[in-house]
């Protein structure tokens, strides 16, 4: 990982090491420029209330993202993040709704109800899609674009399609609140990507993950539990995908059941432009969290100058195909 | 003697099986999809409409899943299946225009609702003019704002005809008050959570100078609404408008924090269903619904006509209530 530890005939910095220093810190390198010519052409850019509003933005991605992470090491792929999201959304307000019609009897319950019926609901759909992948062998793309389906038929068939709406101020302040002035969700983001960055680093768990994606073979031979592993990455992205859903509708004030929709590809590509190998077992999830940070301040910056949305989309499109590029470059050398 | 009346009964019921059913007049609802709100107080109202309920008409409702082709492959079936008629809430004006001939060439009449076609086939529609809606809300954010000041337009999806219509009325407006500026002007494609993270992006851009904001529909209004709280503002300092009528607006026109312009689904799902009966029937039909009675506006014209306009109603804090009510 070091760059040191390379060995150069040319100086300090040779074209050797130029290349692995870019292609290693790369995305940071250009997450840093991006911020430098932001910073340079808006004023209000680089403001606290700005940076608040970024982190604010880039939350729920980054939470998705960090999710996504877990799967796309083991080679995987979840599809149904965004539809997810919906699902706990909409389950989880339907408790915390002080609408007397929109919820369900007795509404609204304490908010560690809520937040566990949300937890549960995406735990639940991760693990469906987890057991299928793991035990019958169905390719992740298929399970996942499944209950991509199901789950979005699912919250329609909860609501009656309708949205739940006035949701508790205890509720909302998960999604509204702060602490000293950081947004609520922006903590919660941070913890997220702590408790990953510890798990997939400091953990036996987070290298036999590694393990699995680099190579399933050698992983099932050296006596890693490859299925129980694969299932359990997609609890993981299922459970975080309905902490994000909560987050949405506690941010939105309101859990709609189009909420959500191609979620999952902006958090693939923050994991992909974050250099995370499609192709598994490569990738850290500190490249996830400023990919998110990438989409989220591109967005932001756009938006600040008045540029069209529409040039936001052609952009994160090439950063996409971009970061792939590097990222083929880096493994199969150049 | 028993044997001969039991025969008799059931020669008669085989008789009057047949009638029966060609009795029941079969009328296809074709909305574009079934995931919103709107569309669901549409079907809603469908049911609702006395024809359906004393069992006159036998409404089957397809949802279109905003999918052209999925709008186009459900009439083929409702033009097999010989249905009387169809009521027709197309996706896009262009792509509806296939459909619409093909149950034009089975002799099915077609009523337009909601949404536009580009057709001259269809015998009538029934909808409201989004060029006046768009005119409508941007005149009480200007009237608000004492037609000076700065303002936001939160935009449907570029291309839509209600984004487009919208936009256009949104402009007239505007052109009432040239000392008027808009400082920003993008789509947040009809979505809450997209509009909330503009809106708290324009909020920095152009701090304390903003003062009106023109959604194209309700949820984008919610949205910079969101946004507006999240920053710390006063809502009530703000002049905030959509579009639609959607119940969580209800709610928020009920607060003081913007104005709805609602668009009665209700009336052009009902109206629709009348005029489908007329035309299945050929004539002979007295309209059933009680929206015909509400606007007066809107005369029925022993259903000859080609174009219904439903007129929009602002929502204020005397009818809101009253709107709620309805809403369960």
């Amino acid at each position: 990982m070091s760059v040191g530890d390379k060995k150069t005939t040319q100086g300090w910095l040779g074209s050797e090491q130029r290349r692995l220093l870019i292609q290693e810190y790369g995305i940071f390198l250009a997450f840093l420029i991006l911020v430098a010519v932001l910073s340079v052409s808006n004023e209000f850019f680089l403001t606290a209330g700005n940076i608040s509003n970024v982190l604010l933005q880039t939350s729920i991605n980054g939470v998705l993202a960090i999710g996504m992470t877990f799967v796309i090491l083991t080679r995987g792929i979840d599809l149904s993040v965004g539809s997810v999201v919906a699902l706990a959304g909409i389950v989880s307000a339907s408790f915390m709704t002080s609408s007397a019609t929109a919820g369900v009897a007795g509404a609204p319950y304490p908010v560690a109800l809520g937040l566990g019926i949300g937890l549960l609901v995406g735990i639940a759909c991760g693990a469906i899609s987890g057991l299928i992948v793991s035990r019958f062998s169905v390719p992740a793309f298929v399970t996942t674009l499944g209950m991509l389906s199901a789950a979005r038929g699912m919250t329609l068939i909860y609501g009656g399609g309708r949205p739940v709406p006035a949701l508790t101020p205890a509720f909302r302040w998960i999604g509204t609140g702060d602490v000293f002035g950081i947004p609520a969700p922006v903590i919660i983001l941070a913890v997220v990507f702590a408790v990953s960055w510890w798990i997939l680093n400091r953990t036996r768990f987070g290298r036999y993950i590694y393990a699995v994606g680099g190579n399933p073979h050698a992983a099932r031979t050296s006596g890693i539990d490859i299925t129980r592993i694969q299932f359990l990455v997609y609890v993981i992205s299922g459970g975080l995908a309905g902490f994000a859903g909560m987050l949405l509708s506690a941010r939105t004030g309101s859990a709609l059941p189009q909420a959500g929709i191609a979620y999952e590809l902006d958090a693939i590509a923050a994991v992909v432009i974050g250099g995370t190998s499609l192709s598994g077992g490569v990738g850290r999830v500190t490249g996830t969290l400023i990919g998110a940070l990438i989409i989220g301040v591109m967005n932001n910056g756009l938006d600040l100058m008045g540029i069209q949305s529409y040039y936001q989309q052609v952009l994160k499109g090439a950063l996409i195909v971009g970061a792939v590029m590097l990222d083929q470059k880096r493994n199969y050398g150049a | 003697m028993k044997r001969w009346m039991i025969a008799l009964a059931s020669a008669t019921a085989l008789l009057a099986a047949p009638a029966m059913a060609q009795d029941k007049i079969k009328i296809g609802a074709a909305p574009y999809g079934l995931n919103a709100e709107f569309m669901q107080i549409w079907v809603a109202a469908l049911q609702e409409h006395p024809a359906v309920k004393s069992g006159e008409v036998e409404l089957t409702v397809f949802d279109g899943r905003y999918d052209a082709l999925v709008q186009q492959d459900q009439f083929k079936t409702m033009v097999t299946q010989k249905y009387n008629a169809i009521i027709f809430a197309p996706i896009d004006v262009d792509a509806g225009a296939a459909a619409v001939q093909a149950a034009a060439d089975a002799g099915i009449p077609v009523i337009g609702s909601n949404t536009r076609v580009h057709s001259d086939l269809l015998t009538s529609y029934v909808g409201s003019d989004d060029t006046i809606s768009g005119y409508m809300e941007a005149k009480t954010v200007l009237d608000k704002i004492g037609c000076k000041g700065n303002v936001v337009i939160l935009e449907g999806p570029v291309g839509q005809s209600a984004q487009i219509s919208r936009l256009e009325g949104n402009k007239k407006a505007l052109a009432e008050c040239p000392d008027v500026k808009v400082l920003e002007d993008q789509t947040a494609n009809w979505s809450r959570a997209e509009a909330q993270t503009l809106m708290e992006n324009w909020l920095t851009a152009h701090p304390n100078q903003i003062n009106g904001v023109i959604g194209q529909n309700d949820e984008m209004a919610l949205g910079a609404i969101e946004a507006i709280k999240a920053a710390k503002l006063d809502v009530k300092s703000f002049a905030i408008a959509g579009i639609d009528g959607i119940t969580d607006a209800l709610h928020a026109v009920k607060n003081g924090d913007m104005t709805s312009i609602l668009q009665d689904a209700r009336a052009q799902a009902q109206g629709a269903l009348d005029l489908a009966i007329l035309n299945a029937k050929k004539g002979e039909y007295k309209p059933q619904s009680d929206i015909w009675e509400t606007y007066k506006d809107m005369p029925w014209k022993d259903g000859k006509e080609k174009l219904y306009n439903v007129p929009w109603t602002p929502v204020t804090a005397d009818n809101v209530d009253k709107l709620l009510a309805t809403r369960k």
